[in-house]
């Protein structure tokens, strides 16, 4: 487990979403959408409030108890997205109950899914369907 | 005029503005369109972005008054009083940067390739596009004109334009979601040849403010050589035109849909068409995780500025709906049948 194991969302440009307790991020900047598991989703509401990675190790799902290696990949994946921040001298928040009883229901591993299809568009803006061999979109750069 | 950077862009988009509205007299045409909830009137000269202001629009019903109206200047230097456009000067560029435009109260868009400006002032109602010349603007802008604006516009209104097709019966319809590929512009076809409505197949307007409430806005159509052809339009459209940027073959949805274009649908559900393979179609559930996923990135990337705002209409939006995946079979009228079947009797 990390040194420091309190997480924030790292920008106002990284917004979400919960569908029927499903989160959904996207990455305003680069266009990124971002779909977790079950149990990925309520591991991304903890995180992101705030409660300590540490704090989440040993909690049952419906496919048995986390484990501290596979909570470090989790956050690994998450941070290398750029979707959370360490915070450092953070108060933690404790582990809310009813994030328990829902990681107890959770049937699916923990697991992120990225979905970038469209990030070069969201990226310049341009209409869709166009496609990369015709040499566009591409991000400008002044000459 | 200097290079336009991020300190000085809404400085520029004031002043094109000004520029544009100073010069009013001098505009060879004027063009109003009745929409929903909105009489646009442009400004413009002759040629295809004339013709597809007075063309490219389903025109709501002009029994009412509309709440409001906005005014659009196409602007270029061939028009007394307008300077060329400038340059976006410090790269890279982004259309995120242009969150600094909507600290001013104003919603911009540039196409770099072009140095084509579009700026609107949602107070005022007024917008400009910028370009080069009569014909400097992008190959896509005939195919849903001013659509920026028109984005702009009712997003202050807390509408918004969702890029999804669109069949419906008797007032009732689904919204089909997904980036382009997805299948949404021949399964709209496919409907409408086949008996159903539509109020667009790939932006309309949609409201939340009473259910989820779809409204038609442009009337090009558009279909892939090949699904031009199984589609059978090569006969029923014999005179169709040359193929447009995208090397497909565009038309407008009177020509092939079986009764006029209705001025509202209600959607009763959110579907995300995908190329079944197979045979026959078939409808089952999915995640709303996954239909916001097809849902809402290409109607974010389209529509400049607002993206946060965007995407919480999309997940208000995907919340409303009961969502479905439609695996597509390959027989446009057993495919409207499916979708005809599901309005009937399966959507909730």
């Amino acid at each position: 487990m990390r040194h420091t194991d309190v997480y924030a969302i790292s920008s106002k440009d990284i917004v979400f979403e919960s569908f029927d307790g499903e989160a959904v991020v996207l990455d305003l900047t680069t266009g990124k959408y971002f779909g977790f598991s079950d149990s990925g989703s309520r591991l991304w509401d903890a995180l992101s409030s705030g409660v300590p990675a540490s704090e989440l190790v040993g909690a049952a799902t419906g496919i048995g108890a986390l484990g501290a290696a596979e909570i470090d990949g989790f956050v690994s994946q998450l941070l290398e997205f750029g979707l959370l921040a360490a915070v450092a001298d953070a108060v933690a928040r404790p582990v809310p109950s009813e994030l328990l009883a829902q990681l107890a229901a959770a049937s699916e591993p923990l697991k992120v899914d990225i979905h970038d299809d469209l990030a070069d568009l969201i990226v310049v803006d341009p209409i869709h369907e166009v496609e990369e061999p015709l040499g566009w979109p591409a991000v400008k750069q002044a000459t | 005029m200097p290079n336009v950077t991020l300190e000085n862009l809404t400085d520029y988009a004031r002043h094109v503005l000004a520029q544009a509205e100073s010069s009013t007299a001098h505009y060879p045409l004027t063009r109003k369109v009745g929409l929903p909830h909105l009489e646009l009137t442009a400004h413009v000269s002759a040629g295809a972005l004339a013709d597809a202001v007075a063309h490219g629009f389903v025109t709501a019903p002009g029994n009412r008054t509309p709440a409001v109206t906005c005014r659009i200047f196409v602007a270029h230097p061939g028009i007394d009083g307008i300077a060329a456009p400038a340059s976006w000067g410090q790269g890279p560029f982004t259309q995120h940067a242009f969150a600094s435009l909507a600290e001013a109260g104003l919603r911009g868009n540039y196409f770099h390739d072009l140095d084509f400006w579009q700026f609107y002032d949602p107070q005022r109602r007024v917008g400009v596009q910028l370009m080069a010349s009569a014909d400097a603007f992008p190959p896509w802008e005939p195919g849903a004109p001013l659509r920026a604006f028109l984005h702009w516009e009712y997003a202050a209104c807390g509408m918004r334009l969702a890029h999804a097709g669109t069949l419906g019966a008797n007032g009732k319809g689904v919204l089909l979601a997904g980036a382009g590929g997805a299948g949404k512009s021949g399964t709209v076809a496919a409907g409408l040849l086949n008996g159903l409505d539509s109020v667009g197949d790939d932006y309309v307007l949609v409201d939340l403010a009473n259910g989820v409430t779809a409204r038609p806005l442009f009337s090009t159509l558009k279909q892939d050589p090949r699904g031009f052809a199984r589609l059978g339009l090569e006969r029923r459209l014999p005179a169709h035109g040359p193929l447009n940027w995208q090397g497909k073959h565009t038309f407008h949805i009177d020509d092939i849909a079986p009764r006029p274009v209705p001025e509202t649908l209600d959607i009763v559900a959110l579907v995300v068409p995908h190329i079944g393979g197979g045979g026959t179609s078939s409808i089952v559930p999915v995640s709303r995780r996954d239909a916001m996923i097809a849902l809402a990135p290409s109607g974010i990337a389209q529509m400049p500025g607002e993206r946060e705002s965007g995407f919480r209409f999309f997940s208000d939006l995907t919340r409303l709906l009961p969502c479905y995946r439609l695996s597509l079979g390959t027989q446009p009228q057993e495919i409207a049948g499916t979708i005809a079947d599901f309005l009937a009797g399966g959507a909730s």
